[in-house]
């Protein structure tokens, strides 16, 4: 290996990117999740993270003609127990479009600790290309180092040296074999007093009404390549007659920071059938 | 230096001296299109001209150079003249380039650093288009050399903002000129695509891999002669991984630091160095502070920090030898980076 093989020249004029299987969602990204690169999720638990992972482990296998990478995903799961009844549930709309069971190109990993997902991935290489894997879902990263770790400086390094390294050889993996990565987050409630730092697009970012931002902090923050952050409000709806009706929820995605991608948001439903764009 | 010894045709050199252009000190303030009106001749031929001339007076320094005392050594007098003649790569946000002196300076190494998702890859991006300005509308026409630590460049958008810069120049070309016939003579002829094939991207996944592109570097310049910019984002991303020796980490670093410099003067380069930013922990509260310790901060000639001010971005001269500290607004937009919409709002009122 030397200097001079790392020059890609001329530039791809094209980076691939993976369908989220919704026309919307895929014009709010500019075409989907790009390979090559890590992409974060971030939101607090119940508004669609698993739904999003789950929808991209199947949308991975689709042709090409469909956005998809028609290729095997792995997910890297940390929250328990895998939705697998959901993930059957949702393979069925995707049915006529692969050729095979899409159960049987969806392979899942649980994670017990940081160490493990370090360990799994410095064994990754040739089972993703035995396997023809082109997605890495990991739901999610914010559980993994929940316990872990204590709230001294020292302990702080040593997690964020972890997350660097992590996050390098995923980076590696991913433009090595031009994997789509997802990593999912979730959020911590932002107080008051705490000293506010803002990255990306909102200073603000509110879910249920609280102020929250996403979990593992600055160091983390700059791990990733791509931030989506999703959020619910909640709106009673006035029903006839004056009763007081439901509460309805409503979902939002929205871009934090992405090198390619203005700051912009979309409203979207979870059906039966999956994540849906709602244009609004 | 007579105009007489130019290398051009007699009746060009004619024209010139009967035009009172008589040394080449004369033809160095002045514009393709004032010369061409000056000597009835056009555009294209004044340029060709003007282009001649102007290497002429490079030689000319390197040639003041030669006698010095010791070889290689400079006047300051020269450096100030060389300082000023050197032209520098615009940011596309015309208040983040008068707090700059104009712009990002060749020669030397600036740091830029900030929050993630400040536009510090945008910066980046920009500045490796704008390299490639041609020298017509105040550009170094040069090449850029771009190192990606962390993936984070993206072809579409570099094609967007090449896209962009394409435009503005085609409106600045109709702007000057309006009641010109000549205004064919000076078509662009640049495609987006161009743009990109002057990019040299080196995708770096470790240190090691890192370390050896940078020593690599020097040999590849020296073949790629017309590269006059070096964009590395970021320098951080694969230090932060787990070094055990942290004194080994410095010294690789300024190892670095040092080659990157040599490398800025030597082949009159201007490097970019993309950094992080990171919560510091002293006398018992945390603070942000840019990565790589304290002793990186001698790194560098320049360094700028991006930052929010409420809904803002704001650059902010943190260290430079010859600018003042001084903050400027600037926005990332669909087109690159440009002023702040409310700024330009502002002088457009007025």
């Amino acid at each position: 290996m030397k200097p001079e093989d790392l020059l890609r020249h001329p530039l791809p004029t094209q980076t691939s990117k993976l369908t989220l299987n919704c026309p919307l969602l895929d014009r709010l990204l500019h075409g989907g999740i790009p390979c090559g690169t890590i992409t974060e999720i971030a939101a607090e638990s119940g508004v669609g993270k698993t739904q999003f992972s789950l929808q991209l482990l199947l949308a991975a296998q689709l042709p090409a003609a469909r956005g998809g990478l028609s290729a095997s995903s792995l997910c890297l799961h940390s929250e328990f127990p895998f939705p697998v009844r959901r993930l059957h549930q949702l393979s069925l709309f995707y049915q006529s479009h692969i050729p095979n069971n899409p159960l049987d190109r969806i392979f899942i990993q649980p994670l017990q600790s940081p160490d493990h997902l370090l360990d799994l991935l410095s064994r990754l290489d040739s089972i993703i290309s035995r396997l023809n894997i082109r997605l890495i879902v990991i739901d999610s990263i914010a559980a993994l180092f929940r316990s872990e770790f204590d709230n001294t400086p020292l302990e702080l390094k040593r997690r964020s040296s972890l997350f660097f390294k992590i996050s390098s050889k995923l980076k590696y993996q991913a433009q090595k074999f031009g994997l789509a990565v997802v990593v999912t987050n979730q959020v911590v409630d932002v107080i008051e007093s705490s000293g506010n730092l803002r990255i990306g697009n909102s200073g603000f970012l509110c879910s249920s009404g609280r102020r929250v931002c996403p979990a593992l902090g600055l160091s983390w923050a700059n791990c990733v390549n791509i931030r989506l952050f999703l959020w619910r409000e909640e709106e009673r709806v006035e029903e006839e007659g004056g009763d007081i009706g439901d509460i309805k929820a409503r979902r939002f995605i929205r871009v934090i920071f992405a090198p390619h991608l203005p700051d912009c948001s979309c409203e979207f439903v979870i059906e039966r059938e999956g994540v849906l764009g709602v244009n609004r | 230096m007579e105009v007489s010894s130019l290398p051009i045709s007699a009746s060009q050199r004619g024209k010139l001296i009967s035009s009172g252009y008589t040394s080449l000190s004369s033809l160095s303030s002045v514009s393709p299109s004032q010369l061409a009106q000056d000597l009835k001749i056009s555009e294209n031929e004044a340029l060709e001209i003007l282009k001649v001339a102007s290497r002429r007076s490079e030689l000319d320094i390197t040639d003041n150079g030669a006698c010095a005392i010791v070889n290689g050594a400079q006047t300051a007098w020269d450096m100030l003249q060389e300082e000023e003649s050197s032209v520098r790569i615009t940011t596309s946000c015309s208040d983040l380039d008068d707090i700059l002196g104009g712009g990002i300076n060749c020669k030397e190494v600036t740091e830029v650093g900030g929050v993630p998702g400040i536009g510090k890859t945008q910066l980046g991006i920009q500045l490796a288009i704008n390299v490639q300005i041609p020298a017509d509308y105040g550009g170094l026409e040069g090449k850029a050399v771009y190192i990606d630590t962390e993936g984070s460049f993206m072809v579409e958008r570099a094609f967007q903002i090449a896209e962009a810069c394409i435009e503005d120049m085609q409106e600045y070309n109709s702007f000057l000129r309006k009641d010109s016939k000549d205004s064919q003579a000076c078509q662009i002829r640049k495609d987006p695509k161009d743009f990109l094939d002057n990019i040299f991207y080196f995708r770096i996944c470790s240190y090691t891999e890192q370390i050896a592109v940078i020593n690599y570097l020097e040999k590849f310049v020296s073949e790629h002669k017309d590269v006059k910019a070096v964009v590395i984002d970021s320098i951080t991303f694969h230090f932060r991984q787990d070094f055990e020796d942290m004194a080994l980490r410095t010294r690789l670093l300024g190892g670095m630091a040092l080659k990157l410099m040599k490398l800025a003067k030597t082949f009159n380069l201007a490097i970019i160095l993309l950094n992080q930013v990171t919560t510091k922990y002293s006398e018992g509260s945390f603070q942000l502070t840019l990565a790589l310790g304290d002793s990186w901060s001698h790194a560098c000639t320049n360094r700028i920090i991006l930052y929010w001010n409420g809904n803002e971005r704001c650059a902010h001269i943190d260290k430079s030898p010859s600018m003042r500290s001084a903050s400027a607004p600037y926005a990332v937009t669909g087109r690159g980076i440009r002023n702040c919409a409310s700024n330009s709002k502002r002088v457009k009122m007025m």
